[in-house]
């Protein structure tokens, strides 16, 4: 078929919507600002947070910062809830981040491709028997990923996980008056220290993960554009996220075909 | 007894008699006969020193009031006849009259280094007092007056004369609560050299009858704060001091010397958000530890804390050492009056905390670990362990999983798709 084709590469796709756009400037933004006020109480030596807070009255804004921000971060997440299970893109967006079997093996075979130890075997014939009955070991192509892959998956519910573990702990350990009356002491240690653990592996996840694959990541170097813009080309869908590229061509298709009906 | 005989004597003693008052009235100069010379303001010894008495000095100062001449203390100028007479003369010796002040001084560290004589400096009791223009300690003129007694200290141990302990280490006097109650307020029972020090008979530190002996300080700092010794003598360092353990600190181990700060002072070593350096000095050592049998680690658990944090970052506050274990009267958890009994915790806690209930007690303030001797009460230390594992766990995947992809995509040089 010679006529024109049903994706071009140049055509524009909206990946974020204004809404999920703002939704995640403001996660930015809280978050930034949580991990600068927060952290100066995990690392109390580093001279960078002593320069930061001279004074007690800084270290008492501080606080206060970080309470805000903690108050703008739940607004948003609320917000998030809302648009979620109100919209109906929102409802197919959390469609699409729901995890799946694929999921695992989308991971593992990225790895595997990526390593290629099991591609060199059986290039050598070594256990060619074993990859004959399971192809999947070979990890011979790399996994075609639908809207949402593995990676974006695993951010999405490791942030939801640490915003709950954040805000219960850090509602205790803002009220201490109102922990201590409902808890021994010992218990509210854990809140403590779990605020601050949890702190730690987000942002330690954030730095290595989430920059690596919207920065660092030669297949979007320097940095990809979807959180400003919120598009892709119709060639970044082709690429990147195969599954629903193939989904909204079978969509065009169909559409085409009932036109010509 | 004959006629003849007694006339004769009686002429004999009356002639004797005018050869004495004459002889007197010719050598007992008056104060008037002295100042006629020394009045000269211009009047010098054949050294060049001054040798003029200000008339009105003299009749204002307390000697002079007292009808006390010239010839009382330069004593050596009754048997001089000519004048204008020798220069000089010999010292004045105060302790004619001032017998006990005398015999203090013979024993203060001033006369041992005056007879040592190895400083080349002389001191005597013109030297804080004056000579002929001495004034009673009240007077407001005074160099012992409480308020003037400083300066004149320092005259000589601001600069000449430094102590053992470093150049500024007495001046630092001059920046102490002490100090600025004395000058500010001129409230004169303010401490000064003398109400520690003692006057005449000073003593080095480390002479134990000094006042501000190890022995004596906790004395000496009592004469004013009697209570704040009454609380010390009854808290655990005090129960110590009593026995005579060395180690045991005293007022100025935590609050200086010299330069004693109210504890508001933000350089105070008593400062809200220093006390915990100065109580770890102590605490965090290991071999007083041991030997005393006292948990370490106080500074850190305490750093660890929020209050900890907040205070080493200036936050004023928040809970030092003193808001929970007191200051002077310290008492071991064990003791039911301890303000960290288990029993007064939540009072304790409740000063910062209101409503602080029971459940403040049930767990542990800043122990490490192994020191904690409730299991439950080491959860959070548990929990703190696995946190570390399951952070590093998931970083060290996170990193091999990046790497892989990364070095991929570089070396084979290979977009998907």
């Amino acid at each position: 078929m010679d006529s024109p084709p049903l994706i071009r590469d140049e055509e524009v796709f909206l990946r974020m919507n204004l809404a999920e756009r703002v939704q995640h400037w403001l996660l930015i933004s809280t978050f930034f600002f949580l991990i600068v006020t927060g952290l100066p109480l995990f690392f109390y030596d580093v001279k960078f947070f002593k320069w930061l807070l001279p004074t007690g009255r800084s270290f008492y804004v501080r606080g206060v910062i970080h309470r805000i921000a903690a108050v703008l971060m739940i607004a948003n997440l609320i917000a998030h809830l809302l648009y979620t299970a109100l919209t109906r893109r929102g409802r197919d967006n959390l469609k699409e981040m729901f995890p799946r079997w694929q999921d695992v093996k989308d991971a593992v075979g990225l790895f595997g491709y990526n390593v290629g130890l099991t591609h060199f075997l059986s290039k050598r014939g070594i256990g060619s028997k074993f990859f004959r009955k399971h192809p999947f070991w070979l990890f011979e192509k790399h996994p075609l990923y639908g809207r949402y892959n593995f990676v974006e998956k695993f951010e999405y519910w490791a942030l939801g996980w640490g915003t709950f573990v954040m805000i219960f702990s850090g509602f205790f350990m803002w009220n201490v008056e109102l922990s201590l009356r409902l808890f021994p002491l010992w218990v509210h240690d854990i809140f403590i220290i779990i605020h601050g653990y949890e702190a730690i592996l987000a942002f330690l996840a954030v730095i290595i993960w989430h920059m690596y694959n919207v920065h660092l990541s030669p297949e979007v170097f320097p940095m990809s554009k979807v959180w400003l813009n919120g598009k892709i080309t119709g060639k970044e869908l082709r690429l990147l996220h195969p599954l629903e590229y193939e989904q909204t061509l079978e969509d065009r298709r169909k559409t085409l075909s009932a036109e010509a009906l | 007894m004959t006629g003849a005989k007694a006339r004769r004597s009686l002429r004999l003693t009356m002639a004797a008699a005018i050869i004495v008052f004459l002889s007197l009235s010719a050598l007992a100069q008056t104060d008037e006969d002295c100042l006629t010379c020394h009045e000269d303001k211009d009047l010098k010894s054949e050294a060049g020193k001054s040798m003029s008495v200000d008339r009105a000095e003299f009749q204002g100062s307390v000697h002079g009031q007292a009808g006390i001449s010239c010839l009382d203390c330069h004593s050596d100028l009754r048997k001089v006849t000519d004048f204008p007479h020798i220069s000089p003369l010999k010292p004045v010796s105060c302790g004619q009259c001032h017998e006990t002040a005398f015999q203090q001084f013979e024993r203060s560290i001033h006369q041992a280094a005056n007879k040592k004589g190895t400083s080349g400096i002389t001191i005597g009791c013109k030297d804080c007092h004056g000579t002929h223009g001495i004034k009673p300690q009240d007077d407001f003129d005074s160099p012992t007056f409480a308020i003037n007694l400083p300066a004149t200290c320092e005259k000589c141990h601001l600069e000449r004369v430094p102590s053992k302990k470093g150049a500024g280490f007495i001046g630092g006097y001059n920046r102490s609560a002490h100090f600025k109650a004395l000058e500010k307020s001129g409230l004169t029972m303010s401490a000064n050299c003398s109400h520690c020090h003692g006057s005449h008979d000073i003593k080095s530190v480390d002479d134990p009858l000094s006042f501000v002996s190890r022995k004596n300080i906790i004395k000496t700092c009592g004469t004013c704060h009697v209570g704040i010794q009454r609380g010390y003598l009854e808290g655990v360092h005090g129960i110590d001091y009593v026995k005579g353990i060395k180690d045991v600190p005293v007022c100025t181990d935590c609050h200086n010397e010299h330069d004693i700060l109210s504890p508001e002072d933000i350089n105070s070593k008593v400062y809200s958000t220093k006390v915990a350096q100065v109580c770890s000095r102590c605490h965090d050592d290991i071999a007083l530890s041991r030997q005393y049998g006292f948990l370490t680690s106080r500074l850190k658990t305490y750093n660890e804390s929020f209050h900890g944090t907040a205070a080493r970052f200036g936050e004023t506050r928040v809970a030092n050492c003193a808001s929970c274990h007191g200051f002077h009267d310290i008492r071991a958890s064990a003791d039911p009056k301890s303000s960290i009994n288990k029993e007064n915790l939540p009072a304790t806690c409740g000063k910062c905390h209101p409503g602080a209930s029971r459940h403040f007690a049930e767990g542990s303030i800043h122990s490490a670990p192994e020191q904690i001797e409730t299991a439950k009460y080491r959860t959070s230390h548990v929990v703190k362990n696995v946190y570390i594992f399951i952070i590093a766990g998931i970083i060290v995947v996170m990193v091999i999983f990046i790497a892989a992809d990364f070095l991929r995509r570089i070396l084979r040089k290979e977009n998907h798709g």
